[in-house]
């Protein structure tokens, strides 16, 4: 089981998203709770229809609870942790206050089988430096009930993002790595970066990401829709 | 300041604390609660003061009394706590005081859902409250344009002595994108010294009163013909817009605001692809509106295409612009729905096809 942890806007919907559908098309079985209670929008239920397109089981709220302001924790996801035979990737809301559902369900989280991996974009106004990265980890443990196993380092500035912005982020990840005395797990860049990082070395694998949950007007002519907000298909 | 990726709730707060807002009053509401999150977080740190109040009706008379101490103050809502606040941004402008009002706009009437919406342009540019008063009203399309906006709200709530809204779509307060602020930014305008502002004195000057209060009907008058007389200057000096392909020869203008213009903007690219020729003009200041503008421009084309997130409110200002000249076609999604690129590439097509039927009223 994999839990994504980290502060609010620090890009575990995309990541989770990611890791569901590469792990998925590797012929893994998942499944993907979304557990966020803490943003309104730009969910992992969002991508509900391309989930289900490639074969990954959506724990989500359903039907008009998709798009409401509270704080719904699928009931099914306690039998879910249970399951050995699936894959679960655990989209958590953001910051210690989306944490709090972590400590609701620490009394069935298997801790010795579980990655907690905290995300990281240093461009966000609330981790501007490791310290800060640092003091998060920790609120976040305290409120979760889980140690955090891995950092994964997200620095991005969505469109506007160089490789000076992903090696900038890095190395504070590095760094936040150190004072947190947690391993970083992974560095990610954007499909299209992959090339002009190639020279770089990297003391962690270095993950592709492919943007998916975005608003209408970035959306792609092969990755587009016209129903509920969000929803990609 | 080294470039921040935020949402548009964190940019709009950060940018009213670097136009020297140290003061937000406030009740939560979706999709805008990051913002009151991010000032509760913030002002503190710069020696201001954050307070939630008991609900938007108390919100807005706490501004009301921030605002008349000279003081710069924000507060932001979204849809229905825009409603309760009505009452007090009809007696701010009566009393001609500078607050910033955020409307987050999410989907009605009513209780409506918590998506983003562009149904309140007539309550922000027509009806924000009783009486005849007009509230300047600016619409950002993306996080850089909000925050960049906000601040400009600041100088000009000043400048004119009236409250200004910023109307966001519900986009604008959720997504989030990289912004900037710069170091040593110049106001907009020449500000003078709040000497009406009830600063307290120590018999040094007159008593300064803030109120909207009348009784004597000629001076009332005299009142309302003094603020015409600056919505008039509004009028004058604030219009802003931005045209995009609006310098070349082109079929069809595209009309819309907001994040909806940015939709446009998408499928207007992929239509001059398909050799299509269309042009675009987004009204960046809603009140005042620019009905020139947007007439020059819909003079160089056949046909004029409104976008909106509503059942059709800025279409009526677009069409006070053209007076007929030119048929004025229409295409929204409602209830929360965002309309999609291939909508407008569709719909514009149809136009030009023959396929779409021009909006008529009466």
């Amino acid at each position: 089981m994999t839990l994504l942890v980290g502060h609010f806007g620090s890009g575990k919907t995309e990541i989770a998203l990611n890791g569901a559908l590469d792990l998925a098309a590797a012929g893994v079985r998942i499944t993907l709770a979304d557990l966020d209670i803490v943003k309104p929008y730009f969910r992992s239920r969002s991508a509900r229809e391309i989930l289900s397109d490639a074969g990954v089981e959506l724990l989500a709220p359903t039907g008009a609870n998709v798009h409401a302001d509270l704080p719904i924790i699928v009931p099914q996801i306690r039998s879910h942790l249970r399951d050995p035979s699936r894959r679960l990737i655990i989209d958590v809301g953001g910051d210690d206050i989306g944490a709090r559902v972590l400590g609701s369900l620490s009394d069935v989280v298997p801790f010795d089988d579980t990655d907690c991996l905290l995300v990281l974009n240093f461009r966000r106004p609330s981790t501007p430096d490791p310290e800060r990265a640092l003091h998060m980890i920790r609120e976040i443990e305290a409120v979760g009930r889980v140690p955090v196993s891995g950092l994964i380092s997200n620095t991005h500035l969505m469109g506007e993002t160089t490789p000076a912005v992903v090696l900038g982020g890095y190395r504070q990840a590095v760094e936040t790595s150190r004072l947190a005395e947690v391993p970083l797990v992974a560095v990610t860049v954007t499909e299209e970066q992959i090339a002009d990082l190639r020279e770089e070395k990297f003391e962690c694998p270095v993950i592709a990401m492919h943007r998916i949950v975005m608003p209408p007007f970035a959306q792609s002519h092969e990755r587009r829709t016209t129903g509920p907000l969000f929803v990609v298909n | 300041m080294a470039k921040k990726l935020m949402k548009g709730s964190e940019a709009i707060g950060e940018a009213a604390v670097q136009a020297g807002c140290k003061l937000f009053f406030g009740y939560p509401i979706t999709p805008q609660n990051e913002i009151p999150e991010y000032m509760s977080m913030r002002l503190p740190q710069i020696g201001g003061a954050f307070v939630q109040a008991e609900s938007e009706v108390a919100a807005s008379n706490m501004i009301y009394g921030a605002a008349g101490a000279g003081e710069r103050v924000m507060t932001s809502s979204s849809s229905p706590g825009v409603s309760l606040m009505s009452e007090a941004i009809s007696y701010l402008a009566g009393s001609e005081l500078p607050v910033v009002i955020v409307n987050i706009v999410r989907a009605g009437p009513g209780l409506g859902g918590i998506l983003p919406s562009q149904g309140d342009y007539f309550q922000a540019t027509k009806a924000s409250g009783h009486g005849d008063f007009r509230v300047l009203v600016l619409a950002p399309w993306s996080i850089q344009e909000a925050a960049d906006l906000v601040q400009d709200a600041f100088d000009l709530a000043d400048y004119y002595r009236n409250p200004v809204m910023i109307l966001g779509d519900g986009l604008i307060g959720q997504m989030m994108e990289p912004v900037e602020f710069f170091e040593g930014r110049v106001p907009t305008k020449e500000l003078e010294p709040k000497t009406w502002a009830t600063t307290g004195c120590d018999g040094s000057r007159p008593t300064n009163v803030v109120n909207s209060l009348f009784l004597d009907p000629e001076e009332l008058e005299q009142h309302n013909i003094h603020l015409k007389a600056k919505y008039d200057r509004m009028v004058a000096d604030e219009v802003r817009f931005a045209g995009y392909g609006t310098d070349e020869d082109y079929d069809v203008l595209i009309v819309a605001y907001g994040t909806v213009a940015r939709v446009c903007s998408t499928a207007m690219e992929e239509l001059r692809e398909e050799g299509i020729k269309v042009a675009l003009i987004r009204p960046v200041s809603l009140y005042p509106f620019p009905y020139r503008a947007i007439r020059e421009a819909a003079m160089k084309a056949g046909s004029v295409l409104v976008v909106e997130l509503s059942t059709g409110q800025m279409i009526e200002d677009v069409q006070l612009a053209l007076a007929r000249s030119r048929p004025v076609h229409f295409h929204n999604r409602l209830g929360g729905m965002l309309v999609s690129p291939d909508e407008v590439v569709a719909k514009v097509k149809a136009m030009l096809g023959g396929q779409s039927e021009e909006v008529h009223h009466g």
